[in-house]
């Protein structure tokens, strides 16, 4: 967040970037020279002002500048209501080294490792008979992350967790070679979800349908070498939930009655797009890259809208479309500070928050009356 | 600058709330109206959940009227024989509203529920008020003065039971009138995240002939404390009061609605009643285009209820 500001006040409109985040910066710049302006002129006020900037003029004016803001928010809000933009799946790791340290090196840039001969890369064809078993071969893949905890703060608004790890006995001469693929997945908690389907009734657009999902990934993000057709097969894939199609989502038990497969299967995609949509559904097929001979690394982001809970993180090393090795640790996402109270005491102690929330609420109205009172009479 | 909501679970800009609070506790503090009409759908239009947009804007509503509750008490303008009647109403809807809600939500309708709700009663408010305000400036043009109470008037009301006197309304009515309407604004408010005010005053004014003068403190009074047992029983039931949220919109509005009611003393009537039913209208009409429009996503995911 820090280094974000940082950055804006270096350079406030050289930035266009994609998400409209130039529009966001200038609005930020825009608010911050209005809150220095009243914090200068605030000492300044007495209450007698307050009384003269009731006049019929002002009063006026204020009542058009409440419409006009409302009439904004009524129709800028058209539908789309995505709390974070998403993700720009570049293949580049994008240059923020003083969110982690962890490894120092430069960053590669990923179209080098893409290329490689096409005879060697064949996304194995019907190889052998048991694609899972580890090969022979003694490479392992180790891995950890830069952050083995990640805390939900009040100004929490999205992080960067670097997956690092080396492949242990590794056969390849230098990071381009190509000779391994890895698949790095970082997923969250899984939760029982229901997707539910519009259809037109009478003229309205109304659920009607709905299928409950027993468990999916509240968070899915996948980074590859390359992309995963590539790299291994579907059934591969499928044995160990890799991609998001092949993340395991079966309907809970009864729910799923009187569907057709192919209302199943578009429920189904309705649900990694609207994941994706969100951005908490992220595929980078060329993030994870080779910096050393076995050292790899990738960089994943972790939106301001993630669902709170544990992560892991899985690491699939392969060779010619077999899988060589996994490994798997852990990220911890947790409230903390007044969030985890706040959250906490919302949901144990529900009454007294409730009570909590109307004295607040009250306290609210009387400080304002007792502070405009002096003023305005 | 973004702050993260605990219970509806986003990091939010804090000038987009504070500014809402801002300009709808302005218009709220300037017709007396409690301002959830417009809120709450404008939460639910930035992306917060309808059902966490209609819990907080509960304990909103309970900040804006504790003001003008206690200011209109001072001017002895609160009929407390009719509110406490109005509240016991009130209280009994209030939990059926919510219970509403939690089976709603269940069933994935609640939202469908709400848009119908706005839809329905903007569109009824929205029109009767343009047609009155139009009506009024028609009138002030051709010189007449209009008065809102026609006294002596005789309706079925007057034939029902348990009839009870409240001396600041100067009436001898029955108290089963006012505890329906006190029911039946508790659930709608319960649902749709209101204070109610804009039912209850002409519910007030002519149904149950309450004079103008007590009316806006007798319901400033009774829906202070329905929102304080609504935002309780959203709290229990559904948890889903954002505190930070409320917050911000309460800084907002409790701001703006001071202006807001100094604005409505100075200013003149039928023009800004005739802009606030066009705005209900436009707001009924945007969650109607909702409604009836294609969308472009047609399915929606959701998480159990209560399943944290």
């Amino acid at each position: 967040m820090a280094d974000r500001k940082k950055l804006n006040d270096a350079t406030p409109a050289a930035q266009p970037s994609p998400n409209g985040a130039g529009v966001r910066d200038r609005v930020v710049q825009t608010t911050r020279t209005v809150a220095t302006t009243v914090r200068r002129a605030l000492p300044e006020l007495s209450p007698a002002d307050m009384g003269s900037l009731l006049r019929k003029r002002n009063l006026q004016f204020g009542f058009g500048v409440a419409l006009v803001v409302i009439l904004i928010a009524i129709f800028r809000f058209t539908g789309d209501t995505k709390p974070v933009p998403p993700q720009p799946a570049v293949p580049t790791a994008p240059a923020a080294p003083a969110v982690v340290a962890a490894p120092k090196e430069p960053v590669v840039e990923a179209p080098h490792i893409v290329p490689r001969l096409p005879g060697e890369t064949a996304p194995a064809a019907p190889l052998t008979a048991s694609p899972t078993v580890p090969a022979a071969g003694s490479e392992a893949v180790e891995a950890d992350v830069s952050t083995r905890s990640v805390a939900i703060t009040s100004n929490f608004s999205g992080t960067e967790i670097v997956v690092f790890g080396a492949v242990d006995g590794s056969r390849q001469n230098s990071p381009e070679a190509g000779l391994y693929d890895v698949v790095v997945i970082l997923e969250g908690t899984h939760t029982p979800i229901i997707s539910r389907r519009k259809s037109n009734v009478a003229g309205l657009w109304i659920n009607t349908q709905s299928v409950r999902f027993a468990s999916l990934p509240s968070y899915y993000t996948i980074s590859a070498t390359r992309p995963l057709e590539e790299i291994a097969e579907p059934a591969v894939l499928n044995q160990h939930g890799i991609g998001f199609e092949h993340v395991r989502l079966i309907p809970a038990g009864w729910m799923a009655h009187g569907l057709t497969a192919d209302e199943l299967k578009s429920h189904r995609e309705a649900i990694i797009r609207l994941k994706q949509k969100d951005g908490l559904y992220i595929r980078r097929d060329y993030g994870t890259v080779f910096i050393g001979r076995s050292l790899f690394r990738t960089q994943i982001a972790l939106p301001a809208n993630v669902p709170v809970g544990p992560l892991d993180a899985r690491v699939f090393l392969f060779r010619e479309g077999r899988m060589l090795s996994t490994f798997t640790t852990k990220v911890n996402l947790q409230r903390e500070g007044i969030e985890a109270f706040l959250h906490a005491f919302a949901f144990e102690y529900s009454l007294l928050y409730g009570i909590f929330c109307v004295v607040i609420a009250v306290a609210a109205g009387l400080a304002a009356s007792a502070l405009f009172k002096r003023g305005a009479h | 600058m973004n702050l993260y909501l605990p219970i509806a679970e986003m990091s939010a800009n804090i000038f987009v709330f504070l500014g809402m609070g801002a300009a709808v506790g302005f218009l709220s503090g300037m017709f007396g109206v409690g301002g959830g009409f417009l809120m709450t759908p404008l939460l639910i239009f930035s992306g917060i959940q309808p059902a966490v947009a209609v819990g907080t804007e509960a304990a909103q509503i309970v900040a804006s009227s504790v003001s003008g509750a206690i200011a209109q008490y001072q001017r002895r303008n609160v009929d407390v024989k009719m509110g406490v009647v109005l509240l016991s109403g009130g209280i009994v809807g209030s939990v059926i509203g919510v219970q509403l809600v939690k089976v709603l939500r269940e069933l994935g309708q609640f939202e469908l529920f709400v848009s119908l709700s706005y839809v329905t009663f903007l569109g009824i408010i929205g029109t009767l008020m343009m047609i009155e305000s139009l009506n009024t400036m028609r009138k002030a043009a051709a010189g007449k003065s209009v008065s809102m109470r026609r006294p002596g008037q005789h309706s079925w009301i007057h034939g029902l039971p348990l009839k009870m006197r409240f001396h600041r309304s100067k009436l001898y009515i029955s108290a089963i009138p006012p505890l329906l309407i006190g029911a039946f604004v508790g659930m709608l408010g319960a649902i749709m995240g209101v204070g109610g005010g804009f039912i209850m005053v002409p519910a007030m004014i002519y149904l149950l002939r309450v004079p103008t003068n007590v009316v806006v403190g007798t319901s400033l009074f009774q829906i202070l404390f329905v929102t304080s047992v609504t935002t309780i029983l959203h709290a229990t039931q559904n948890h889903t009061v954002d505190i930070v949220l409320a917050m911000l919109l309460m800084i907002g509005g409790v701001i703006g609605a001071q202006f807001g009611a100094v604005a409505g003393e100075k200013l003149k009537g039928e023009q800004l009643r005739f802009l606030l039913a066009g705005l209900v209208l436009l707001v009924c009409l945007r969650i109607g285009w909702n409604l009836v429009v294609e969308p472009s996503e047609l399915y929606s995911l959701s998480g159990l209820v209560g399943g944290h």
